[in-house]
């Protein structure tokens, strides 16, 4: 190793970097600081603001910094007179055509443009013309332009095309007369677009939701955790007195580098709307609001003489692990149901089978370790589009992806290799036209759609087929396990790993619906908002509905009870690969609205049967005792689990893999509650969407 | 008719483009009555093309399209085929610099030059696929040229194993869209490649990654119809005309106020004085009336009239003089002329022609000629023309490519011979602004 390391010196500083890194990347070893625009980590490398110019030794003329490769013994100066008058320079040249006017600019305060032209510009400008102004561009509802700003370093551009894949940015005319823009005016159809306003260094490119909403200073920053698909986006929830003024991505190499989805970055209106604030009960067909204790008083009488075998319990798709761990210990112990199950949409795995089975093995860093995909009923773009941006970037290198399933454009070149199970044989005969893609390829990834695949009524046929595939294409090996289940819901690998499920003789989801049409359920607790693939969950005599929001099916019941959302509350969140992660609360519950798992604990108390936790501290020790896999020792890593799947005998049927999304604005009930998500929706080519604002009175 | 070139004359036998004046047969049986292509082609083919780089930098010949880099040592920089990536040679034909229009007469009146340039070149880079990349004003040319290659092709000049020596080379041409900053090379490629025409970031060179990331070298059309040529007629032939490392004969195009503008093909190191009067027939006006020249194209900085009495018209002479040859596109301003005028024009020509990337370029050509235009009449202070100068240090050298050095220089020079001229402007206007 040491013989490709390359020693030189910057402003006299020694230092050592691998061979082909270039001079900023040697000066941000030393932490000497280059102020630069264009140049961004993740992205190509354009080398066009000019901002980064240092001397070397010997040299004719100074040398961006972030492209100049480094050579022994190179001699780099980045203080010295000239590059300060060279960064001087270009600062003027920025600041001639950009507007003075930071007073009503959203980026003020977290501005390149400002920050570098306070440390490396000058108080003063001997421009004395016009300055240039460009018309805004009207590119959908999450980016609000005002292009006079735009200092064309492109970084949006490179974004879309490299990263997101669409290649709709671009920038035409020569000169002074360059244009950033869509080519033709269009609302950008990307899940990642919202990027764009945090690579931007001016304020061009700012949020259209945020806009004139706050300013940077006056905000608390609040960690947290993404829940809008299972990727776990670590998440920076800025709020201002209790509400959350905006969400941006926190970097995290290994999970979502510093990207997220413009689900998770722009549906935090939905916190704030249709919310459920206090609890309702129904009387007479009609919504009264009551108090806590006389919500108790009601569930106690709902309970009275009913035998626990037909009560029920659901768990939602969004639910934190204290949460799923407090609702499951709720249920079972106190209530002493074993109907209870966290898989709302019938998934048909659990945790007997092994957590392998059930996550992504190959972890999302990993799959850039894949020289081949397979996916079977998944659409990456939709369902985690921050691991089809981990699949692009090896597709961009030649790997080739095969799908199985419904045809979607995922931005990269994929394969449409069939619809159904029956495809996979052809993929592993090598002969087969299909097969040749895969054919001397060590490190293939297969992503299994949770929703699609493995929530059929075959479904553990259908797993038993693919691992029998991956065990032929030797995909799951000692150093290297390719099997991954993809999911969709932030709660369910929690729920998994929790045993949120029926224990011995229980009803799972399906079961339970079945006997609620049947009758043969007294109560039914249903713990959030879930995706029932449109089965219903009436039919019970009492019905005891917890949640954020006042959906469609929270009113159904005859009991609603307010519960935190995710910025509401601490908690611990599992994603799609097992990693556990921590969130904290950047607001407060609204009104009456409480933590979940405090609910819980207040209600076994009703039951005379206390929880044995009084903190959150309490619940997590608990837990983690009874779940080693959840120890502190092991947040923020990737674990390794084992498949012990069974091999069952039932037959697999080939019938064709459906659509795995229906509108990726919408998949959640604080998705549908975002008048910002139901436009992007409607941008999208999804029907006109009218999220539900009507008040239950 | 003098049966030896002299200084300032070439004879025929010694012309590389003996068709420039369009006066004979373009095709291809009129060039090879004038020696091209022929058996001789044919042993250039046979030779290692080792060797052929060898004497072509033993010839020393530079580049003609205006930077006058060493054609053999660019030509060296390539590595050989190595069976993965494809070498590519890359004619630039993009003939965008004000004041030039060699390319052009080369294209329509003696394509096979150029044709049979690309085949030696081809052959000598290791490469089996040329373009040329001429510019969109020039559709004729392209038109003449592309029956030039249609010629060569029926011939068994073109194609596969020509004249049987196994060399395989093919040629296509292509059409810019009228960009001037497109016959900076790489921006030539990335137009070639099908994308917005804009310079690449160096390193990597495009000798390492070049046209869709093969190895690639971009020669002036000049360039590579010289070759031949320099092959056929020797090292030695060539080494007589011109001062050491300047050598060879070179298209001269001498445009504006002469009696006679015209394009021709002269010994490198000829007199400025020398090419005016004799083969322009003169300033208009006589030689006394000179105002000011511009020696190699806009974007070299003009020389006054007692520089323009001395100095020798090659490389290394000018460049002294803080100018360069350029294109060798020599215009001429006699005292009719409004240089302030002029210049102005030409700095508007940069910031129509910049193509956005860098900061400096973009923001600053624009402010440059702001100011150029203010000035020209006179609106503005003494102190602004240092301004001038000042802004203009700080675009040049800043940039990824020469574009902005290219467009900073005729200004700078204007103002180091006519700041009289602006002081003046400037203390009337205020004169007549006191007044009203």
């Amino acid at each position: 190793m040491s013989d490709n390391l390359i020693n030189l010196t910057i402003d006299g500083h020694e230092v050592s970097v691998p061979q082909g890194s270039t001079i900023m990347k040697a000066a941000e070893k030393l932490s000497i600081e280059i102020p630069h625009f264009c140049y961004h980590e993740r992205l190509s490398v354009a080398g066009n603001c000019r901002m980064c110019l240092v001397n070397i030794e010997g040299a004719p003329k100074p040398v961006t910094s972030c492209s100049w490769p480094v050579s022994e013994g190179m001699k780099v100066t980045t203080a010295c007179e000239e590059t300060k008058e060279a960064r001087k320079g270009v600062m003027e040249f920025l600041l001639i055509n950009h507007p003075l006017d930071c007073p009503i600019c959203d980026q003020a305060g977290e501005c390149d443009l400002q920050d570098v032209a306070v440390s490396y510009g000058s108080d003063r400008s001997h421009y004395c013309e016009s300055k240039r102004s460009v018309d805004d561009l009207e590119i959908g509802s999450k980016i609000k332009t005002v292009m006079t700003r735009c200092i064309h370093c492109t970084r949006c551009i490179r974004f879309a095309t490299e990263v997101a894949g669409v290649e709709e940015m671009g920038a035409t005319g020569r000169g002074e007369n360059m244009r950033v823009g869509t080519y033709v005016e269009q609302a950008l159809q990307s899940e990642l677009a919202g990027n764009m306003i945090d690579l931007c260094p001016v304020g061009a490119l700012t949020s259209k939701p945020y806009a004139f909403t706050a300013r940077p200073w006056e905000l608390v920053r609040t960690p947290s955790i993404d829940v809008m698909d299972a990727v776990g986006t670590n998440i920076r929830v800025d709020s201002r007195a209790d509400e959350v003024m905006r969400i941006v991505p926190r970097e995290n190499a290994e999970v979502n580098e510093e990207w997220m989805s413009d689900t998770a970055r722009f549906s935090y209106d939905g916190l704030a709307r249709n919310r459920l604030t206090t609890p309702m009960h129904k009387v007479s067909g009609k919504w009264k609001s009551i108090t806590w204790p006389k919500a108790f008083e009601v569930i106690a009488k709902a309970h009275k003489g009913v035998d626990a075998d037909r009560i029920a319990g659901l768990a939602g798709d969004i639910h934190s692990l204290e949460d799923l761990y407090a609702f499951n210990d709720f249920m079972k112990d106190v209530i002493g149901t074993d109907n209870v199950d966290g898989r709302m949409d019938g998934y048909a795995l659990n945790r007997e089978d092994g957590l392998g089975a059930s996550l992504m093995n190959t972890g999302i860093a990993g799959l850039e370790d894949a020289d081949a995909f397979v996916l079977i009923g998944t659409n990456p773009r939709h369902e985690a589009p921050l691991v089809n941006t981990r699949i692009r970037k090896q597709a961009l290198k030649g790997a080739p992806v095969l799908m199985v399933g419904e045809d979607a454009d995922l931005t990269y070149t994929s394969t449409h290799a069939g619809t159904d199970i029956k495809t996979l044989e052809t993929l592993a005969k090598p002969t087969t036209k299909l097969g040749k893609l895969l054919k001397g390829k060590e490190n293939i990834a297969v992503i299994v759609g949770a929703k699609t695949v493995l929530t059929r009524a075959d479904a553990r046929a259908q797993i038993r087929e693919i691992l029998s595939f991956c065990e032929k294409m030797n995909v799951a090996r000692k150093d290297w396990n390719g099997f991954n289940v993809l999911h969709q819901q932030a709660g369910r690998a929690g729920a998994l790993a929790l045993g949120v499920t029926p224990e011995d003789s229980g009803m799972d989801a399906t079961a339970i619906y079945k006997a609620l049409k049947g009758g043969k359920i007294d109560v039914l607790w249903q713990f959030g908002e879930g995706d029932t693939s449109n089965k219903s969950l009436s039919g019970a005599k009492f019905s005891v509905y917890m949640g954020t929001h006042k959906t469609d099916t929270a009113k159904e019941a005859n009991l609603m009870l307010p519960l935190a959302a995710y910025t509401e509350k601490d908690g611990l969140w599992m994603n799609t690969e097992g990693r556990v992660q921590e969130a904290k609360a950047a607001a407060k519950p609204p009104l009456n609205a409480k933590e979940d798992w405090k609910v819980f604990r207040a209600l076994s108390d009703v039951f005379k049967s206390t929880l044995p936790f009084n903190t959150l501290k309490a619940l997590r020790e608990n837990m983690m005792e009874d779940w080693p896999i959840l120890s502190e020792e092991y947040w923020g890593t990737k674990q390794e689990f084992d498949i012990a799947f069974k091999v069952g005998k039932a037959t697999v049927t080939d019938t064709a893999y459906t659509a795995p999304v229906d509108s990726f604005y919408l998949s959640n009930e604080i998705l549908r509650a975002s008048p910002v998500m139901a436009e992007c929706a409607a941008e999208n080519g999804a029907a006109k969407f009218k999220p539900n604002m009507k008040k239950v009175s | 008719m003098a049966s030896k070139s002299t200084a300032t004359h070439l004879i025929r036998a010694d012309k590389v483009f003996q068709n420039l004046d369009g006066a004979e047969d373009w095709g291809i049986k009129g060039y090879e009555k004038r020696g091209g292509y022929g058996k001789e082609l044919k042993k250039i083919l046979k030779t290692d093309p080792k060797d052929i780089i060898e004497l072509v930098k033993a010839s020393g010949q530079r580049g003609r399209g205006g930077a006058g880099f060493p054609t053999g040592l660019k030509w060296s920089f390539m590595p050989r085929p190595d069976g993965v990536r494809p070498n590519y040679l890359v004619c630039n034909a993009d003939e965008g610099e004000p004041g030039t229009c060699k390319d052009r007469d080369i294209l329509r009146f003696d394509p096979h030059t150029l044709v049979e340039g690309m085949i030696v070149g081809c052959h000598a880079l290791g490469a089996e696929t040329g373009y040329i990349y001429v510019r969109g004003e020039y559709y004729d040319e392209t038109s003449r040229l592309q029956q030039a290659i249609d010629e060569a092709y029926e011939a068994g000049l073109l194609g596969k194993n020509i004249m049987g020596t196994g060399v395989n080379v093919d040629v296509y041409t292509h059409l810019g869209a009228g960009a001037y900053i497109c016959g900076e090379e790489t921006a030539l490629l990335e137009s070639l490649e099908g994308k917005k025409g804009q310079p690449r970031l160096k390193p990597p060179f495009p000798a390492q990654f070049g046209l869709y990331g093969c190895p690639t070298t971009i020669n002036n059309v000049e360039t590579i119809a010289q070759i031949p040529s320099i092959l056929k007629r020797g090292v030695d032939w060539w080494t007589q005309f011109g001062r050491p490392n300047n050598h060879g004969t070179k298209i001269f195009c001498i445009s504006g106020a002469v009696n006679k503008p015209c394009n021709i093909e002269a010994p490198m190191s000829i007199s400025l004085k020398d090419l005016i009067e004799e083969h322009c027939d003169g300033v208009m006006g006589g030689w006394d009336n000179l105002q000011a020249i511009i020696p190699g194209g806009s974007s070299t900085p003009m020389l006054n009239p007692e520089q323009s009495g001395e100095v020798l018209m090659d490389f290394d002479a000018l460049r002294e003089l803080g100018t360069g040859l350029g294109t060798a596109g020599v215009i001429v301003m006699n005292k009719e002329v409004d240089v302030l005028d002029v210049m102005t024009r030409i700095s508007g020509f940069y910031k129509h022609e910049s193509c956005g990337q860098c900061t400096p370029c973009r923001e600053g050509v624009g402010w440059v000629y702001r100011l150029m235009e203010r000035l020209r009449d006179g609106n503005g202070t003494v102190e602004e023309l240092d301004q001038l100068f000042d802004v203009t240090k700080r675009i040049e050298g800043r940039t990824i490519c020469a574009f902005a050095d290219g467009a900073m220089w005729p200004v700078q020079g204007t103002l180091k011979h006519f700041r009289g001229e602006f002081e003046k402007r400037i203390e009337a206007q205020s004169k007549k602004q006191g007044a009203a």
